[in-house]
């Protein structure tokens, strides 16, 4: 059932928002089921640090993460993503996104971390998280 | 000096040899407790000018270009942040390696719409102010110099006091983020300010600077425009004094308007920004009469840096400084070349690695109303002039 849902959530998120084949992953404690495309934005942008029930937002990357994917979503490529999060991280107004070697084992930090979001690919293997809808 | 730059370099030239840097989570294994998030950068560079000493003895080749930053930050409860920053830094004259604690503050979001940050902050302005020590954040090794004065990072960077921050939405016109601060800023008699202080007629060597209050604000307006954004500082520093050797005090309560543009389109980056200060001293004992004295220095830039891929980067950009808006030609100076200041810069900037950069970076100026240290160029004159900015950080 569970995964049916899922599945059905992955289907809807390929349609509708990163038709460049990511989709957007969280950790089980994050409280929401579906996300803006703004909403979304404005986390990867930093302006979002903050689930609705407190608990911080923890971005996570990979080096599969493509650019075109982080584009849509943030407006910036990967190199000035990067920039820009250790800009936020060294004027002391934010954490720097938590960062692994592939989609694998970024779906293993998402699953272990509370508050984690994720975009992956979405040929990756799924374990332990939940697929956010982007609308 | 060198006890520390000595083993600042041997770090990183043992990094770079040896091994990689990786980012730090501390955290106690079973235990409930937030994990601490530790980040640093170490950077050092080179400065060789064809004439004059700048930001440093520059003349002769400059080791003394330094930075290094370590911080610390967690979330102990719920929509709060704890984050901490020790800095060290060496710019010529500037800085001495000293360890400052560069930031340190409590932050408590409400929401999206209004959190507040307290403690000793970084102070935002234009582009660069909050971060013009990140040499991360950049494709330049030199900041334009007449915004952004590398040596005044004890004065302008960050302040002790609090500002409230947020965004909101305005629809289809885009959004709106704000910041909005007051504090009390420490500037050091050896750091940029008192030197620069020190350089000017009528001021000599300084023996006293106050602690101000500077209250401002940053409003940013990221337009409907994809990567377009627009901003507008103000602030407004109450009651800076000087008193120097003479024992002739200088007051005054300098304003600063500073506007600036960004556009992010594909791998292109464009800037421009312009920054307006005015203040007007009332100088007083000393065995003189009280006397007024009007400064109101202007600086703009525009720039553009295109990123190839995820390794290079190249760019160039274009600054002039005036140092008084009312006396542009430097009318009655000694040297009139030191009413103004333009500097050319073209600049590369290599990847090496995630947590290793490398820049190199060629300057055409024209002007010397920067070097702020003429007792180390006797003779200035308005030849064109050049120098070579070389750098390399390491980040974790």
């Amino acid at each position: 059932m569970i995964g049916l849902a899922c599945a059905g959530l992955l289907a809807g998120t390929l349609r509708a928002a990163l038709p460049d084949g990511a989709i957007v992953i969280a950790n089980g404690s994050v409280p929401i089921a579906s996300i803006s495309a703004g909403a979304l934005k404005d986390i990867y942008t930093g302006k979002t640090t903050y689930w609705q029930d407190g608990q911080s937002v923890v971005i996570a990357v990979s080096a599969d993460t493509t650019d075109s994917s982080l584009k849509r979503v943030s407006g910036m490529d990967t190199s000035y993503f990067r920039t820009f999060w250790q800009r936020m991280v060294f004027s002391g107004r934010g954490h720097l996104p938590k960062k692994t070697d592939d989609a694998a084992s970024l779906v293993d930090l998402v699953a272990s971390t509370t508050g984690a979001i994720a975009l992956v690919p979405a040929s990756a293997s799924l374990k332990g998280v939940k697929v956010l809808e982007v609308r | 000096m060198m006890r520390l730059a000595l083993p600042l370099l041997l770090a990183e030239l043992a990094v770079i040899t040896t091994g990689r840097l990786a980012a730090v989570e501390l955290s106690m294994p079973d235990s409930k407790l937030p994990a601490i998030d530790v980040h640093g950068f170490l950077s050092q560079g080179l400065l060789d000018s064809s004439d004059y000493n700048y930001l440093g003895d520059s003349s002769h080749g400059s080791y003394k270009f330094t930075e290094a930053g370590l911080n610390a930050s967690f979330n102990p409860f719920p929509r709060t942040r704890i984050a901490a920053q020790e800095f060290t830094y060496d710019v010529g004259p500037a800085g001495n390696y000293d360890v400052v604690l560069d930031y340190a503050l409590v932050e408590y979001t409400f929401n999206d719409h209004l959190g507040i940050r307290a403690g000793r902050i970084r102070r935002p302005e234009g582009l660069y102010n909050d971060i013009q020590d990140v040499d991360l954040a950049r494709t330049w090794v030199l900041l334009p110099q007449g915004m952004y004065n590398a040596r005044w990072r004890d004065f302008y960077v960050s302040e002790d006091g609090a500002e409230i921050f947020g965004t909101f939405s305005l629809n289809q016109a885009g959004s709106l983020s704000y910041e909005l601060y007051d504090g009390l800023q420490h500037p050091k008699l050896d750091g940029g300010l008192a030197l620069q202080k020190a350089n000017l007629p009528p001021f000599s060597k300084l023996t006293w600077i106050n602690s101000p209050n500077l209250g401002g604000g940053q409003l940013w307006w990221n337009t409907p425009l994809e990567g377009l954004k627009a901003g507008l500082a103000l602030n407004y520093d109450e009651g800076l004094t000087f008193i120097n050797a003479a024992g002739r005090q200088s007051k005054g309560s300098p304003i600063t308007q500073h506007y600036s543009l960004e556009y992010l389109r594909d791998s292109w980056t464009f800037q421009a920004e312009y920054l307006r200060f005015k203040i007007n001293y009332l100088n007083t004992g000393g065995g003189l009469p009280a006397s007024t004295k009007l400064i109101e220095p202007d600086t703009w830039y525009v720039s553009a840096a295109y990123r190839f891929n995820r390794w290079f980067e190249a760019g160039g950009y274009y600054t002039t400084y005036c140092a008084d808006v009312n006396n542009r030609h430097g009318k009655g100076l000694q040297f009139p070349s030191d009413a103004n200041q333009a500097d050319t810069a073209l600049s590369l900037r290599f990847d090496v690695t995630p947590w290793w950069i490398f820049k190199v970076e060629g300057h055409y100026i024209k002007g010397t109303a920067q070097l702020l240290d003429n007792a180390a160029n006797p003779v200035r004159g308005n030849n064109g002039w050049s120098m070579l900015a070389v750098k390399t950080t390491l980040s974790f």
